[in-house]
């Protein structure tokens, strides 16, 4: 039996617009009948852009949300209407800075959360303990959280998490807010955790995560899977591509979107780092592409030039980007 | 255990959550000030078992009402907003309990309320409180508190289907209170009104606390008996209720804003 179970999976959303008087009511379609298994023990991946339907995904299998149609199944148990015999057995983890009572402490919200969770007083204390050191925030346990940053929240929610020891644990873009130290961290506990048994579904938009953590990743794009995959199997999809990374010393106007409208080009993205900027463009590998790339760059202007392997993100992209087009 | 666990720490989370808030804080120490000098400016020249019964009793249960029903309904707007509504429904704990207990959280603060008001009253005004029966007062008292609770949960179940909350929650404040006859006799108000009146269980609770106090023209049994049905009904009502929004809530979505 799967861990988590998903066919044709559809949710609408009844959205009323307009003024008090001329009301109009109409459906939008959040997620447009997907179908997945995840096996008990395996770590999984939804990518998506925002509002492509990854959240509503999640909320409806943490039983939060109830399906329009389609198999919705945690641990063999409809999440709507057997709701009781998955809620003990899972937990979630929502990015962002809500989801705790403020004007508790970590420790307060930790306790309280505890008791719904049916933690047995015995064990509840010491367990609390464990998950403020694993998230770094012994020192500051027992101040309220109104005090806290946007990471140190975002670490309360990842404790709140992990109090029940879930089977399943639903993680929607856990490492929001979190600094690059604190987003490794967590990383590291869900390898943990996972070690030790727990499946995990995961939502990013951080595709070096996906790609670390995750055994198998779906794409989803305005409610429907674009891929379903290993993340090598995604990346093998964009063969024929390539990542041509050149290091310039100046950033001509224009020339990020002059060589996006290249043919051949699916994405382009560029960074400053101290003194000169890297172009990092995913491209085909066909005819004398790379050439005409390098015709708009001013010769003088490049420090470097090499071809990477291609990523997830360039894969993603590629994939997203191919709908678009 | 668990379900009586799960009570009491929601009542404390709650007191602790809303002792916190200055908003509240105003209610529980302010309100009852303000109220007490309204009404008791406007009963000061009328006898003194008005005064007792309208001012008096008037502002306590006015400022009980808020504190327990009002705020409870603005505890599900504010846990909406910050999306810990939606966070504990999903949790194994039961939900009703959970709300029982953010409710009874309130309760215990809006008793301290009340017999603020009551003393600042007799303080204030001078003007000693005679109690006619005291067994039927504590009686009364923890019935009109359980009628408001009963209310409270009704209401508290019915704002989770809706993200309208603040509307709903300005309505059933003041007109509640007119309506149900806490700062003046039902009698006043028009026949048709008067019907509305009769549904909520506060109306009777009210009226059985003011025979406590003062001499009333109707007798006990009469008010009693209304007491109860009206109680009873909306338990089973609520009851009903739950098992709806339990569904809803999920299928419409509205345990988080949009």
């Amino acid at each position: 039996m799967p861990a988590i179970e998903v066919k044709d999976l559809k949710r609408d959303y009844i959205v009323k617009e307009g003024s008090f008087v001329r009301k109009k009511k109409s459906t939008i379609q959040a997620v447009k009948g997907i179908s997945f298994t995840v096996e008990k023990g395996e770590i999984f991946g939804l990518l998506g852009q925002n509002g492509a339907g990854k959240t509503t995904t999640i909320k409806m299998l943490i039983t939060m949300l109830a399906p329009t149609s389609g198999v919705c199944k945690v641990l063999g148990f409809d999440t709507f209407g057997q709701e009781k015999m998955i809620r003990n057995r899972i937990n979630f983890v929502f990015g962002g800075e809500l989801g705790v009572y403020r004007r508790l402490s970590a420790r307060d919200n930790l306790k309280y959360f505890a008791n719904l969770y049916k933690i047995p007083l015995s064990i509840r204390d010491k367990r609390i303990n464990e998950l403020l050191d694993l998230v770094e925030l012994s020192d500051k346990a027992d101040l309220r959280t109104e005090t806290y940053s946007k990471g140190m929240i975002q670490r309360v929610q990842i404790a709140r998490g992990l109090l029940n020891n879930p089977e399943v644990l639903f993680l929607d873009e856990p490492t929001i807010g979190l600094d690059p130290l604190g987003a490794e961290m967590l990383r590291k506990t869900i390898i943990d955790i996972n070690s030790r048994g727990t499946t995990i579904l995961l939502t990013t938009h951080n595709m070096y995560e996906a790609d670390k953590l995750c055994g198998r990743i779906a794409i989803i794009k305005e409610g429907e899977f674009l891929a379903l995959d290993s993340p090598m199997a995604i990346k093998a999809k964009a063969a024929g591509e390539t990542a041509l990374v050149i290091e310039i010393s100046e950033n001509p106007i224009g020339l990020k979107d002059k060589i996006a409208a290249l043919d051949g080009v699916s994405a382009v993205t560029l960074d400053t780092i101290e003194d000169f900027f890297r172009l990092r463009i995913s491209c085909t590998t066909n005819g004398d592409l790379q050439e005409r790339i390098i015709s708009l760059v001013t010769p003088r202007s490049i420090k470097s030039l090499k071809n990477e392997e291609i990523t997830l993100e360039d894969a993603y992209i590629k994939l997203v980007r191919g709908e678009e087009k | 255990m668990n379900s009586k666990s799960v009570i009491l720490t929601s009542m404390l989370v709650q007191m602790k959550q809303t002792f916190s808030r200055n908003m509240f804080k105003f209610t529980l120490f302010i309100g009852p000030i303000l109220h007490t000098i309204i009404l008791g400016e406007m009963y000061r020249n009328s006898e003194q078992d008005s005064f007792i019964a309208y001012a008096v009793l008037g502002a306590g249960l006015l400022n009980l009402w808020t504190c327990i029903a009002f705020s409870s309904a603005g505890d599900i707007n504010r846990e909406r907003y910050s999306n810990t509504l939606s966070i504990i429904f999903s949790t194994p704990a039961d939900f009703r309990l959970i709300l029982l207990g953010k409710i009874l959280g309130n309760t215990v603060l809006a008793l301290g309320s009340f017999l603020l008001t009551v003393i600042f009253a007799t303080v204030f005004y001078r003007n000693p409180i005679f109690v006619n029966n005291w067994p039927l007062l504590i009686a009364a008292f923890l019935l009109t508190v359980l009628a408001f609770i009963i209310i409270s949960i009704f209401v508290a179940y019915l704002l989770t289907l809706s993200r309208k909350t603040e509307i709903y929650m300005n309505c059933l404040d003041i007109p509640f209170a007119l309506i149900c006859g806490f700062v003046f006799p039902i009698d006043n108000l028009p026949q048709f009104i008067r019907f509305i009146s009769y549904l909520f269980p506060p109306t009777w609770a009210v009226r059985l606390l003011r025979m406590a106090v003062v001499e009333t023209s109707y007798g006990f049994w009469e008010n009693f008996i209304p007491l109860i049905i009206t109680m009873v009904v909306f338990s089973i009502l609520t009851a009903w209720l739950y098992r709806i929004i339990f569904k809803q809530t999920k299928i419409l979505g509205t345990l988080e804003m949009a």
